[in-house]
């Protein structure tokens, strides 16, 4: 809205989506761009549904929006659950990666298996990322928040060294060299992928 | 029929409780609401405790409440603010037996540090507000207040003020009102108010708003009294005895369910006079609401917002508006109904994610005992709050921070029998847990107390607190241990290892039996700031046949497979799951000792 970008991070907690948020916001600030982002970060570390927000843009007002230009998700089924949060032609980068719920588990619900069907009939453009192999290329798995958003980086207007001064100055120094790769893995991967 | 009594307004709340059917009366002193627990003590038929303070005493008529029996519980104004946590979202849960909160105001400050109109909280709460002007009313209203509670599911704010509660009137006893106690009924939706449960509770909040505010146009506690000159007057509780004296022959609009406010009884006063004062103590709580309907009248321009009232401060404020041309008769602009947001709709067909109690968390050690032992689990807020949902549903409350020991106190004291525990975490006891403990043993509650010492403030992130002496910056302070201080209290207390299973079974077991009150501590460090993996699980496919046990705990590392259950590499070896396998399917695989 008004020339603002909302980019909407989803996942499971756990799994670094505020990091990854961090990363986002601070490469958008490299770029020049006012920057807001909010999170629901109590029940961060215990396993339910994360959604982080950050918009970008000339001049930002609200922290909050409903619809999002781009989603990442760490997820699939959380990658499902937001497609309708993107708005028309939006992008969905999403993580192959597969992790039940209880109920699931339970076998009292079913794992969704038509995310590519569901964002084709909506339309929306879906860039699925093995991240988790390609985290553990880079050199841990828990880098794959990481290579999702250099998947992310090719639907995004930053140049190269904002994502490199956004990593630089959101990842602790002693787990930068994995990332930067896990990042690097992830740019790569993306337009091989795209549909 | 038994003959005229001249009680205090405090006595008179006191008996109408009993004739009201309660059974249950707490409070904490404060002038001017101290005689009414006090003489609830001299009554038969009903039980009457002080407690600790007033949060302690809201919680524990929630508990006598929640057990089945009508409750009353006492504080002065300010004790209100004390209680206000539990209150707040007691709107919420609703009660099981009818609640009512007595509020004794005291305009003049005759013994109070401050002055503060509590009809406010009604408002803050959105629950209804009784208002008795004399003692009649005071014995009268209590019945009504009780039923509004139950009719309406929702705790009922009944406000008295000095000269009420310590002004003496002639009280015609009524007959008694026929109650039996209410069955209890598990509904964690109602009474467990964690994010997802509290959102639909607050539309129901919302909308019993309305439902009551159509209550009060029809009510005979909100009186319209025909008057013989063109001058209404409106007014609750004591105001209206000093302006019905100064001015006998005036309309009045008198409001005894004075929140939510009656528009349309408000605007008939308005097309009967053109002249319309509010005459209330303290804040312009009524005349802003009059105000907001566009309606002209005289308030606090006339009628001091500090102090008390009389009928000559009364007369001599207003009889100047009455010489002066009246204002130009306007209709009222009835707001409309609030609207209602919309929720995000859950995505339709896809699995629910809701956070869970982390693999090898030993709050899950505790509830799988707690289960087998037939006790409502009265829980309070942190982690172990998400023993809640599925599939462990393991707790039957959760109030505000500490409430679980007064609520386990007030419905064993309602139950007469130790029939529910509280659960309740090592910092959340900090917090507010121990002055409910202090009361329990004061008032000699039955109880088992569960703290669940995990050693942190887990939920919110890892803080510190006195148990551990980690402090904001990092720096190690004075620890205080759970054990001794209980000990010093004169509470019994065990404290076991929660990653020993059955010593932690055999301990709840045994605290359960035994008659009065004790403590548990079941103490162990948070698996997330331990992350300990001292082996994993493995499971034995011949043996398991997938029949549920170690799934009903709920852990995210316990898969089941085509045939047999599989283990993920999220196990931290707590072996819980071995200890509830009825058929050996599970084991530890130790590690092999590294080179």
């Amino acid at each position: 809205m008004n020339g603002t970008t909302t980019v909407s991070i989803v996942g499971v907690g756990g799994q670094g989506i505020l990091l990854a948020a961090a990363v986002l916001a601070e490469a958008a600030m490299a770029e020049g761009l006012d920057v807001k982002s909010s999170e629901v970060k109590g029940m961060a570390q215990r396993g339910g549904s994360v959604l982080s927000t950050v918009r970008f843009g000339k001049r930002v007002w609200s922290p909050v929006a409903r619809h999002a230009e781009v989603v990442i998700a760490t997820e699939r089924l959380e990658g499902q659950r937001a497609l309708g949060l993107l708005a028309p032609r939006g992008a969905l980068v999403c993580a192959t990666t597969r992790i039940e719920p209880g109920s699931v588990l339970r076998r009292e619900e079913v794992y969704p298996d038509d995310l590519e069907a569901q964002a084709a009939a909506r339309g929306l453009r879906l860039v699925l990322v093995d991240a988790d192999s390609l985290a553990r290329e880079a050199g841990t798995v828990r880098a794959a928040n990481v290579v999702l958003l250099g998947a992310a980086s090719s639907v995004l207007p930053f140049a190269p060294e904002s994502w490199a001064l956004g990593l630089a100055a959101a990842v602790p120094a002693k787990i930068l060299e994995v990332n930067e790769r896990a990042f690097a893995l992830g740019r790569e991967a993306a337009p091989a992928q795209e549909v | 029929m038994e003959r005229v009594l001249f009680l205090s307004g405090n006595e008179a709340i006191a008996h109408g409780a009993l004739r009201a059917g309660v059974r249950f009366v707490c409070g904490y002193p404060g002038t001017p609401s101290t005689e009414i627990v006090e003489t609830a003590a001299t009554l038969e038929g009903l039980h009457a405790e002080w407690c600790v303070n007033e949060k302690v005493a809201m919680e524990t008529a929630v508990g006598a409440s929640l057990a089945g029996v009508r409750s009353l519980v006492t504080m002065k104004h300010v004790g209100l603010n004390v209680a206000a946590d539990p209150f707040m979202t007691l709107s919420l849960t609703g009660v099981n037996a009818g609640l009512v909160v007595v509020t004794a105001d005291d305009p003049g400050m005759h013994s109070s540090q401050n002055e503060q109109d509590n009809r406010t909280y009604a408002k803050f709460a959105k629950v209804p507000l009784l208002e008795p002007s004399d003692g009649q009313e005071a014995y009268d209203f209590v019945a009504e207040a009780f039923a509004l509670s139950e009719e309406f599911d929702t705790p009922v704010l009944l406000r008295t003020t000095t000269r009420l509660s310590h002004g003496r009137g002639r009280v015609v006893p009524r007959v008694p009102v026929e109650v039996e106690p209410r069955d209890y009924e598990r509904d964690m939706t109602k009474y467990v108010m964690v994010p997802q449960h509290a959102r639909i509770r607050n539309r129901v909040v919302l909308e019993r708003l309305q439902a009551l505010r159509a209550r009060a146009e029809v009510t005979p506690l909100n009186v319209l009294e025909a008057g013989t000159v063109d001058f209404g007057i409106i007014a609750s509780g004591v105001a209206h005895a000093y302006a019905r004296e100064a001015f006998p022959k005036a309309w009045f609009l008198k409001l005894g369910l004075s929140h939510p406010l009656p528009y349309d009884k408000v605007a008939r006063l308005y097309q009967s006079v053109s002249r319309v004062a509010v005459v209330e103590e303290l804040d312009p709580f009524l005349e802003e609401q009059v105000r907001a309907l566009g309606l002209p009248v005289v308030g606090k321009e006339a009628i001091p917002a500090d102090g008390e009232l009389d009928q000559e401060l009364v007369f001599t404020a207003l009889e100047p508006y009455l010489s002066r041309r009246p204002p130009r008769r306007r209709r009222p602009v009835v707001p409309p109904a609030p609207r209602l947001s919309t929720p995000p709709a859950p995505a339709p067909g896809l699995p629910v994610r809701p956070p869970v109690l982390c693999p090898g968390c030993t709050h899950r050690s505790v509830y799988a005992v707690l289960r087998r032992r037939r006790l409502a689990a009265l829980g309070d807020i942190g982690c172990y709050t998400l023993g809640a949902l599925p599939p462990l549903l393991a707790l039957d409350s959760c109030l505000c921070m500490g409430a679980s020991i007064g609520m386990m106190a007030g419905f064993n004291a309602a139950l007469g029998r130790k029939a529910a525990a509280a659960v309740i975490g090592d910092s959340t006891f900090f917090h507010s847990g121990v002055t409910p403990l202090i009361d329990a043993h004061y008032n000699e509650s039955q109880g088992l107390v569960l703290v669940l010492d995990n050693r942190t403030t887990a939920m919110t992130g890892h803080q510190g607190h006195p148990g551990t002496g980690r402090r904001a910056d990092g720096s190690e302070g004075p620890a205080v241990d759970i054990g001794a201080l209980c000990e010093g209290v004169g509470v019994r207390c065990t404290t076991v290892d929660a990653t020993d299973y059955d010593a932690l079974d055999s301990a709840i077991a045994d605290e359960a039996e035994r008659p009065g009150l004790g403590v548990v501590v079941a103490r162990a460090p948070c698996i997330l700031m331990t992350r300990r993996t001292p082996g994993t699980v493995v499971v034995d496919p011949e043996r398991c046949n997938l029949c549920g046990l170690c799934l009903d705990l709920g852990c995210p590392a316990l898969v089941p497979g085509d045939r047999a259950m599989t283990v993920t590499d999220q196990c931290t070896g707590c072996g819980l799951c071995i200890e509830v396998c009825r058929r050996g399917a599970l084991s530890y695989h130790e590690p092999e000792a590294g080179p």
